[in-house]
């Protein structure tokens, strides 16, 4: 075919454009790539913490926006800037309810609009370390007064990056009615093997229940498990990142949750679920080993058996050992970009370590009239247990939960820090407990296998 | 009015003739001649929009493209680790996991949420009285906040307390732990899907509905067919743009559902609803943004895969 001087010129005119489309393109793709982090090509990510010092100012002055989680926690912490301020009035705080899970990342990375301090759980304070101020400084003079597992979850490379706020001790919560009816003595459980023996009695008494909670949840019996696990000292991962799931107790703890399965001794239910608040309503389920926030299922959600229950130190492992461990809890974290961390860091020593401060915050409020009594302080001067900061609940017959959270949470080892991986394992260890709970897979099992995904998708992977 | 049909010949020529003009015409001459601010103004008004479009999806999109080979946390330094993400994804149970429940809740919902969409919307548009409701009444649960509904579900479909499981009880029928048995989690999610979004399938079969000459209906009950017969023959195979054009939409939904499974189930029990967008969603979660920025990046493949197989069924049906 013979090619016209017009197409001709037409399609060089085309090929110019194409491939100034081309170009640009590229030229695009370039410019665009070149924005975003550096990239290396080894060697450690992470930065050297920056350790935050305590302002010398006397009269500090300036704003400071705090993030904390919307509900009822927030009204409690909203009313104590009031009397933060009679202290530090030249400090306005402007105090924000977020969704702390959905925006905190996102608000690190770019570095826009980041908030002085932010209420965090334990669990993620150790993925958040290389946008965080190490506080080691500004803690040194409190630390020997914080309880050790608080100071441990928020350790990271020797630095503390959180400033501990409360201790969520577990307690062994119990339907003290219908142990009575069934002629059981609390006061004998001692050991995990004696909470088997009453629950094979309660059976025995009522057929048909299941007296003792096996969590359905993966992530909560991933919680639950490590609760367990503090009572020895350890918890998934040392303080080097090391797995430790493979060892004597966590061996001991999943025999002993299988062996309540294998009895036909455990109601599995999530955490308050409807199927959950049923079995506990109708005096089926009877044994909640569970952190102090359990004690809110009385107050609010129970109704056939509010008032009967009560809460007790955790059974040990083995006579002597240790009555509680921990489960869940928050800290305040101050990010490295923040406006005013110095102030922030004033806003959040008056909220620990100060009477005014933690007294504002557990004592009796708008919010809780008793007191906020789903954990108590961390600061080990504050939760005295002749000096209750909360009031009895009366949805737990009155019971004085207060001493027996802090005397139980005196109890809890140290040596016990959360890995930054920890929540992603629950798609491992979580759903390993879950199939073990519902007989498909042995304790063995589970240790090998979440062991080696963890050790493989997570571990290796940092 | 009536319009005279044009001929097709006559158009025919007249294509002929627009194509057979030289290129080198007085038109491009002309275009040359226009004041260079009449040139630029075109470009003036897409600017504003190529603009947003190159800060708000040519930017993340590089940017995501980039970090997808990288070791990124969020913070510090990220390293280069070349196809390692690519290759971790690809040799993961866990992400064909999550591609296969996608892939089995893509079975449960759009074959399903076809059908009744195009019977719903055949019998909207056959009822005279209170069609305004009707409708309404169809698009409200999609409307209604997901996590409102999904809380709902929890309690239907919960195992011994649920309405759901009373029911079946009363009739003699066995208790389903809808979900918190594997087999059952994927179909309850797939109906609090159906239950979400078919009235706004719904309404595109319905606009779909309407695009079709009500004088071949007339034409095809003069021929003797039954109602039947004229929604196999004619409604249908009529409607087969608007379907397809939600099969690719709710393609997209399903893969990468997350709201439903993270609220109800947590992508449980034993990671069984963990959805490719879920699966997506935890790596972002725990930091770990160049794994799942190649999980995002493989996800668009799969979808866009599945999109133009569609596609390419609908031009062959053509």
């Amino acid at each position: 075919m013979r090619t016209t001087p017009g197409r001709s010129a037409r399609g060089a005119r085309l090929l110019t454009r194409r491939g100034a489309a081309v170009a640009a393109a590229a030229l695009l793709v370039t410019v665009l790539s070149a924005c975003g982090p550096d990239i290396g090509s080894g060697g450690d990510s992470s930065a050297s913490g920056s350790v935050l010092q305590a302002p010398a100012d006397n009269s500090p002055k300036g704003e400071i926006t705090i993030w904390d989680r919307s509900g009822d926690l927030f009204k409690v912490f909203d009313a104590t800037i009031k009397e933060f301020n009679k202290k530090y009035p030249g400090i306005t705080v402007k105090h924000e309810a977020v969704d702390i899970d959905s925006k905190l990342q996102n608000t690190l990375i770019t570095g826009t609009d980041v908030p002085d301090g932010v209420f965090l759980d334990d669990a993620k304070v150790g993925s958040y370390v290389d946008h965080l101020w190490n506080l080691q400084d500004v803690l040194a003079p409190y630390s020997k007064d914080i309880a050790p597992q608080k100071v441990a979850v928020n350790t990271v490379h020797g630095g503390i990056y959180g400033v501990p706020f409360d201790l969520d001790p577990g307690l062994l919560f119990y339907n003290a009615k219908a142990l009575s009816a069934a002629g059981i003595d609390p006061n004998g459980i001692k050991t995990y093997d004696d909470l088997l023996a009453a629950a094979k009695k309660y059976q025995q008494y009522k057929p048909g229940a299941k007296p003792i909670h096996l969590e359905q949840d993966a992530f909560n019996s991933q919680l639950q498990l490590e609760m367990y696990a503090s009572q020895f000292g350890t918890s998934l991962a040392d303080a080097n990142g090391a797995l430790r799931l493979d060892s004597a107790p966590y061996h001991q703890i999943l025999t002993w949750l299988d062996t309540v399965r294998k009895d036909g001794l455990g109601t599995r239910a999530e955490y308050l679920k409807p199927t959950d608040v049923g079995a506990l309503d109708s005096g089926d389920e009877v044994f909640y080993p569970w952190a102090i926030w359990f004690d809110f299922a009385p107050q609010q959600q129970l109704t056939a058996t509010k008032g009967d229950w009560r809460a007790m130190p955790l059974p040990a492992w083995s006579p002597g050992g240790a009555r509680s461990g921990a489960m869940g809890g928050a800290s305040f974290v101050i990010p490295k970009d923040a406006k005013n961390p110095q102030l922030a860091w004033l806003f959040y020593r008056f909220l620990t370590f100060e009477q005014a401060g933690y007294s504002a915050v557990y004592g009796p409020n708008a919010v809780y009239p008793g007191g906020l009594n789903t954990s108590i302080p961390s600061y080990r001067p504050a939760a005295d247990p002749a000096k209750p900061l909360f009031r009895p609940i009366d949805a737990m017959g009155g019971q004085d939960v207060w001493k027996t959270a802090v005397e139980a949470s005196q109890e809890i080892p140290g040596g016990a820090p959360i890995p930054s991986w920890w929540a992603a394992a629950v798609d491992y260890l979580g759903t390993d407990l879950q199939k073990m709970l519902d007989g498909s897979l042995t304790p063995q099992q589970v240790i090998d296998q979440a062991g080696k995904d963890i050790q493989t998708n997570l571990v290796e992977r940092k | 009015m009536t319009t005279r049909p044009v001929p097709v010949r006559a158009v025919k020529v007249f294509r002929d003739e627009q194509r057979a003009e030289p290129a080198t015409t007085a038109a491009p001459r002309a275009r040359r001649t226009l004041p260079w601010r009449r040139r630029l103004a075109p470009y003036a008004f897409v600017l504003p929009f190529v603009a947003v479009f190159l800060a708000f999806s040519v930017y993340p999109l590089f940017f995501t493209l980039r970090l997808s080979f990288t070791d990124w946390h969020g913070a510090g330094a990220a390293h280069w680790v070349g196809l390692g993400n690519y290759r971790y994804l690809l040799t993961n149970d866990a992400f064909w996991a999550s591609l296969g429940n996608s892939g089995v809740l893509w079975l449960l919902i759009v074959p399903v949420q076809l059908v009744l969409a195009v019977i719903v919307a055949v019998l909207l548009g056959a009822i005279k009285r209170l069609r305004g409701f009707y409708r309404v009444t169809f698009v409200v649960p999609f409307v209604t906040p997901l996590v409102a509904v999904a809380q709902i579900w929890i309690v239907l479909f919960d195992q011994n307390y649920g309405p759901v499981n009373t029911v079946l009880g009363a009739l003699g029928l066995p208790q389903v732990g809808w979900l918190v048995d594997s087999m059952w989690a994927k179909p309850t999610l797939a109906l609090l899907f159906l239950w979400k979004t078919t009235g706004f399938v719904v309404l595109i079969v319905l606009s779909g509905l309407q695009q079709i000459d009500g004088g071949l209906y007339e034409a095809a009950s003069l021929d003797g067919a039954g109602r039947l017969r004229q929604l196999w023959s004619i409604t249908v195979p009529l409607l087969r743009r608007s379907l397809m054009f939600c099969v690719v939409l709710q393609t997209l939904a399903v893969f990468q559902m997350f709201v439903e499974p993270y609220v109800v189930t947590g992508g449980g029990p034993y990671t069984s609803t963990t959805t490719a967008g879920l699966f997506l969603f935890k790596h972002i979660n725990s930091g770990d943004l160049g794994t799942g920025a190649a999980n995002s990046f493989l996800l668009v493949i799969v979808v866009m895969a599945l999109s133009l197989l569609f596609v390419r069924l609908l031009r062959a049906e053509d």
